[in-house]
């Protein structure tokens, strides 16, 4: 265990080619899908705490149910609409990034959508009705919650990309863990694991652990900024 | 500038039934009555904050500024806060000033104590003028000599826009020093209404009698 660990270390410091491509892989997948998934999250998380319509609890109700949805689900649903038999397969797309990006992007967006939806609903009616008190117009009033907003955004971010970083389940059903081309970080370790070559795991684990310390201590930060 | 009759009801209940009045500018109106009475319902509904159970409420101010009971403070300075409201620096400066804010003009508004908020929230909605104001419960974290400094602002301000002035407090003493008119709300009722001096002093209503013996009169 110890050389193991010792040798790990040797690894990462080497910078090996094969180490730096699944690092390269995995930051190009988690850091697209998770701004993808923060673009499409971030204004319907605001606007889902912000508003009050007929239909809103039915809505949220179907984001928490995606924000739970096993990533093996979410993997297999992508593999059969662009597998062979799938309507998409002239796409081409099975086994590629890009895949994995739209499978982690379906996982995540629903996560952010939830975190920017709770802090809204809580903040939106203090800062309208401040707003309307003022007597300041829609447009302000909307730039003003925004603003409340940011370090919720910057924390929800964080998360997405912990959460994009870390999984493996869908993204290596879609992603087929194709050394050089579509290995990431886990499915890496699962795959090395398996063959009984743990220096590589061990080493990608300590990377991986090394991210979401970083991650979660900015998150920390943040959020004892956010506590008032 | 009137105020058309409405009323509001929660869960099948009538928590407020307000008859209509009429308001004159330049004057301030105490709200007062026991917790549970109306009081911010009626200063939220006035505002448009709230709903009343048939559309809305209808005033003849052109502008209605609101103070909520729970001030807020939007992420940015102290300085930017006031200056939402209007970018008039000068006057900006003089409000902190009289409220003794000047040393916390670059202060995170959001990291400011009760107090703080409550009145940097009135300087605030100072910077701008309006024909109806609506204070709810402003000076309830504040000590009673920065109490006292926004008194003497509130009275200036009234003079100096010639505003009608709603104040929701629950402090009778507060409002036996600044108000021209009171109002007593009771049980969702505006029971009496008339004179600051006839209704805190010498009330018609037993209800309004009792209430002022048993706050303190």
């Amino acid at each position: 265990m110890k050389t193991s660990i010792m040798k790990a270390i040797a690894l990462i410091l080497s910078a090996d080619a094969e180490l730096l491509d699944i690092l390269g892989v995995t930051a190009e997948m988690s850091l697209q899908s998770s701004v993808i998934a923060l673009l499409i999250g971030v204004p319907i998380g605001i606007w889902l705490g912000a508003s009050r319509f007929y239909g809103r609890s039915a809505l949220l109700v179907a984001n928490r149910t995606l924000m739970g949805m096993p990533p093996v689900v979410c993997g297999l649903i992508f593999y059969m609409l662009f597998s062979g038999v799938g309507p998409f397969r002239h796409l081409k797309l099975l086994f590629t990034v890009k895949i994995m990006i739209m499978a982690q992007v379906v996982l995540i967006t629903p996560i952010v959508v939830g975190s920017m939806e709770g802090y809204v609903d809580r903040v939106a009616p203090a800062v309208r009705e401040t707003a309307k008190g003022l007597g300041l117009g829609r447009v302000k009033t909307f730039f003003l919650l925004v603003n409340e907003c940011v370090y919720q955004i910057i924390s929800t971010y964080l998360l997405a990309f912990a959460r994009s970083i870390a999984e493996v389940g869908a993204v290596s059903m879609v992603g087929g863990a194709i050394a050089w081309k579509t290995n990431v970080m886990t499915t890496a370790i699962m795959q090395y694991t398996n063959r009984g070559n743990f220096t590589l795991g061990i080493a990608l684990g300590i990377i991986l652990l090394t991210i979401s310390l970083i991650v979660n201590i900015v998150i920390s930060l943040l959020q004892r900024r956010l506590s008032r | 500038m009137k105020i058309n009759a409405f009323t509001k009801t929660y869960e099948g209940r009538r928590v407020l039934d307000f008859p209509g009045m009429e308001l004159e500018r330049g004057k301030i109106y105490a709200v007062i009555g026991a917790n549970g009475s109306g009081k911010s319902t009626f200063a939220k509904i006035l505002t448009g904050v709230q709903k009343a159970d048939k559309g809305r409420v209808h005033t003849d101010a052109a502008s209605v500024g609101y103070m909520p009971q729970k001030n807020f403070a939007y992420r940015m300075s102290t300085k930017a806060n006031i200056l939402l409201a209007g970018k008039n620096e000068e006057k900006a400066r003089r409000l902190m000033a009289e409220l003794q804010l000047g040393h916390l003009e670059n202060k995170r508004a959001d990291r400011l104590s009760g107090g703080e908020t409550a009145r940097m929230a009135l300087a605030r909605l100072m910077m701008k003028g309006f024909e109806l104001v609506i204070l709810d419960e402003p000076t309830a974290a504040m000590d009673m000599e920065t109490t006292m400094l926004s008194e003497r602002l509130i009275l200036d301000y009234v003079k100096e826009t010639d505003c009608a002035l709603v104040l929701v407090t629950h402090s009778l003493q507060q409002a036996r020093r600044i108000a021209d008119h009171a109002l007593y709300f009771h049980k969702g009722q505006l029971l009496e209404e008339g004179s600051a001096d006839k209704v805190l002093y010498t009330p018609e209503k037993a209800e309004t009698r009792q209430f002022l013996e048993f706050y303190g009169a």
